[in-house]
């Protein structure tokens, strides 16, 4: 016999991922396949999917680079701020990217920064490197955040023992850390990959959101659906979908069956 | 001396290490014991390298290691959990350490194999290190860390996780290898049995310190605090009081029982202090007899217990309760019955002193 509160909980449950997945769904109802095709090989379409995939690949691959040191050391080393350095990187999870987007917008297109970078050849602002920095930005936090707790669940005994076994500190992240942390390394790429591609607010203010030169699928939905090109706006969503979809797929497939050197 | 520990203190903020010395000679097998949280783990992960020390020094060989990276220390470790690598299997779990310093494979090979078939441990070569048993994990771990040749050994309570049958038969096994690989080990554990089976050195260690250290015999025997005595199974310690001093003849009085002490020692007249004797020193007879033992008192037996081999009796003079360890065969001819009057004697050398202040400055101090 299942209680009152079991069931109310579990219908609440129910009813809602329903209208969820409904409202998921209505996406794929819309367009006719005609028009979805269509959609898909155009100029416009075709070049954001390119522009999305390869900035967030670039980005996901710079934020891994980076985060994984960080959350190695917020996880083993103790430093002076390192609970400043947390609650910063943690920060930009709590307000909407669109406010990191300005705040980079200001860094980078101040007189001053913005002439030093320019004379080095460096352009941040309404460019394609603007949205790879905006997604970095946005990305780096979660992909910290999951890291850290990866790390945490190593033991670190399994590294003093390779290291009373004769091993220095590179090659014992190399040989048992790294492949330890696989599961979780795997996960927050993922996860890292799939934020680097839905983000909106940030990449259009750094990238400016120019036809064919800065515009990604989520900008590509934003101006197609204002400028009432609906066909091409819900395909752009349902790419973003699928990826997701994919995303997810890969994650639980080999990042949750994995997690070594727990405990 | 090849190991020196000097005044080692470690501050990990709600715990400290404080003035902790060690000497090992080369081949020693040291046994520490103490109470949980005492600090043991962390002594042997700071030996190792994995704490900085604040104060002391750390002597390899007549060469300081203070400072020296783990990985250039040539000490090994096994843990309590064992923490066998789960990217690896047995057999590249046994090598990973010799690989760093052994390239030819063939080499490796002949050596985990070696080492494998001493533990006995060679039919789980390719297991995963999941599947292993509680002793096979234990036997893995423990090859990993000799296969190198370790300067020095550490085992932190490697037996804990086994049976007492397990524990008997591996003990063995795991003696063997490490005295054929004539390594010197440091070995953490809770059990007694660990010290009179394997070790040649004891240290007690108690709230960051180390109280006593030395030969096995010497400590059992002649305990220098309260706490190592009780922690040890010295049963007979009692609180008294100096009332007398003579010829390098200390007279304590416990409750109304004279108890003497020989040797000099530093206490005053009235001054409190706590004696203990070891059951084993302690000879019953029917009668009283004159000779040149010095303690002999008397008192009602009230308790008769069969522990293993060998008998304890308990004995109340005036109201304090003294254990006493004898054969069977002493039992049968003494005739040795609850509520039996009996003589208990044990020679004045075998009555030893423990200061008061230090001793229960020992139990308390952090
Ligand atoms: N990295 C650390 N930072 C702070 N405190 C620590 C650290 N490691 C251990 N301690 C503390 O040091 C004290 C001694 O711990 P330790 O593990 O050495 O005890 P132990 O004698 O090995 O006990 P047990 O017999 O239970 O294993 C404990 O109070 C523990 O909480
Ligand atoms: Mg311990």
């Amino acid at each position: 016999m299942r209680s009152k509160l079991e069931i109310s909980f579990i219908s609440i449950s129910f009813i809602f991922t329903s209208i969820l997945f409904l409202i998921i769904g209505s996406l794929f109802v819309i367009p006719s396949f005609e028009g979805f095709v269509n959609a898909f090989f155009s100029d416009e379409i075709q070049f954001a999917l390119r522009l999305t995939l390869s900035t967030s690949i670039i980005a996901a691959f710079g934020v891994m680079i980076v985060a994984i040191p960080t959350a190695y050391s917020l996880a083993r080393y103790n430093f002076p701020f390192k609970s400043a350095v947390k609650s910063i990187i943690d920060l930009p999870m709590a307000f909407p990217e669109i406010v990191l987007g300005i705040a980079i917008l200001m860094l980078f297109g101040n007189p001053l920064i913005g002439s030093i970078l320019h004379s080095l050849g460096i352009n941040i602002v309404f460019t394609t490197t603007g949205i790879i920095i905006a997604q970095f930005f946005v990305a780096f936090p979660y992909s910290v955040r999951i890291l850290y707790s990866t790390f945490n669940y190593v033991n670190p005994r399994y590294e003093f023992v390779s290291r009373s076994l004769g091993y220095g500190e590179l090659e014992t992240l190399k040989n048992i850390t790294l492949p330890l942390a696989k599961g979780g390394i795997f996960a927050s790429s993922v996860v890292t990959i799939a934020r680097c591609i839905g983000t909106f607010g940030a990449v259009l203010l750094v990238g400016g959101g120019t036809y064919l030169k800065t515009e990604t699928l989520p900008i590509a939905i934003y101006y197609n659906l204002s400028l009432g090109s609906i066909d091409n706006a819900i395909t752009a969503a349902i790419i973003l979908v699928l990826i997701s979809f994919i995303a997810i797929f890969v994650l639980e497939k080999y990042a949750y069956q994995n997690i070594e050197g727990a405990g | 001396m090849f190991l020196e520990v000097k005044n080692l203190c470690v501050d990990l903020g709600q715990f400290h290490l404080t003035g902790v010395n060690l000497n090992l000679e080369k081949n020693d097998y040291m046994v520490i014991i103490g109470p949980t949280g005492s600090g043991k783990s962390v002594l042997l992960e700071t030996i190792a390298g994995f704490f900085q020390p604040q104060t002391g020094k750390i002597f390899l060989e007549g060469e300081d290691i203070t400072n020296l990276n783990p990985e250039k220390r040539g000490i090994s470790i096994v843990y309590q959990d064992y923490v066998l690598f789960p990217n690896m299997n047995v057999f590249e779990n046994i090598a990973y350490g010799l690989e760093k310093k052994v390239k030819d494979r063939e080499v490796i090979k002949s050596r985990v194999y070696d080492m494998a078939d001493r533990l006995k441990i060679e039919h789980l070569l390719d297991r995963n290190p999941e599947t292993l048993s509680g002793g096979e994990k234990q036997r893995t771990a423990i090859a990993r860390s000799l296969i190198v040749e370790p300067n020095i050994l550490l085992m932190d309570e490697p037996f804990s996780a086994l049976d007492v049958n397990t524990h008997a038969y591996l003990t063995e096994l795991i003696k063997k290898a490490i005295s054929d690989y004539q390594t010197t080990c440091i070995h953490v554990s809770h059990n007694f049995n660990d010290v009179w089976s394997l070790a040649e050195q004891v240290a007690v260690m108690k709230n960051g310190k180390i109280l006593q250290q030395g030969i096995v015999a010497d400590v059992f025997s002649k305990p220098c605090h309260n706490f190592v005595a009780d922690f040890v199974g010295v049963h007979n310690i009692f609180e008294g009081e100096v009332v007398g001093k003579s010829k390098g003849i200390t007279d304590v009085k416990v409750n109304q029982n004279l108890i003497l002490h020989s040797s000099d020692t530093d206490t005053n007249d009235d001054k409190k202090v706590m004696v203990a004797v070891r059951p084993e020193n302690i000879i019953f007879s029917n009668q009283s007899f004159v000779s040149s033992i010095r303690n002999q008192l008397k008192g009602i037996v009230t308790d008769i217990i069969l522990i293993g081999p060998t008998v304890w009796v308990e004995v109340d003079v005036n109201g304090t309760t003294f254990k006493g360890i004898i054969t069977p065969s002493s039992l049968d001819i003494l005739g040795i019955k609850k509520e039996k009057e009996i003589y208990l004697s044990f020679k004045s050398v075998n009555v030893k002193i423990i200061d008061e202040e230090q001793s229960y400055s020992a139990l308390f101090s952090a």
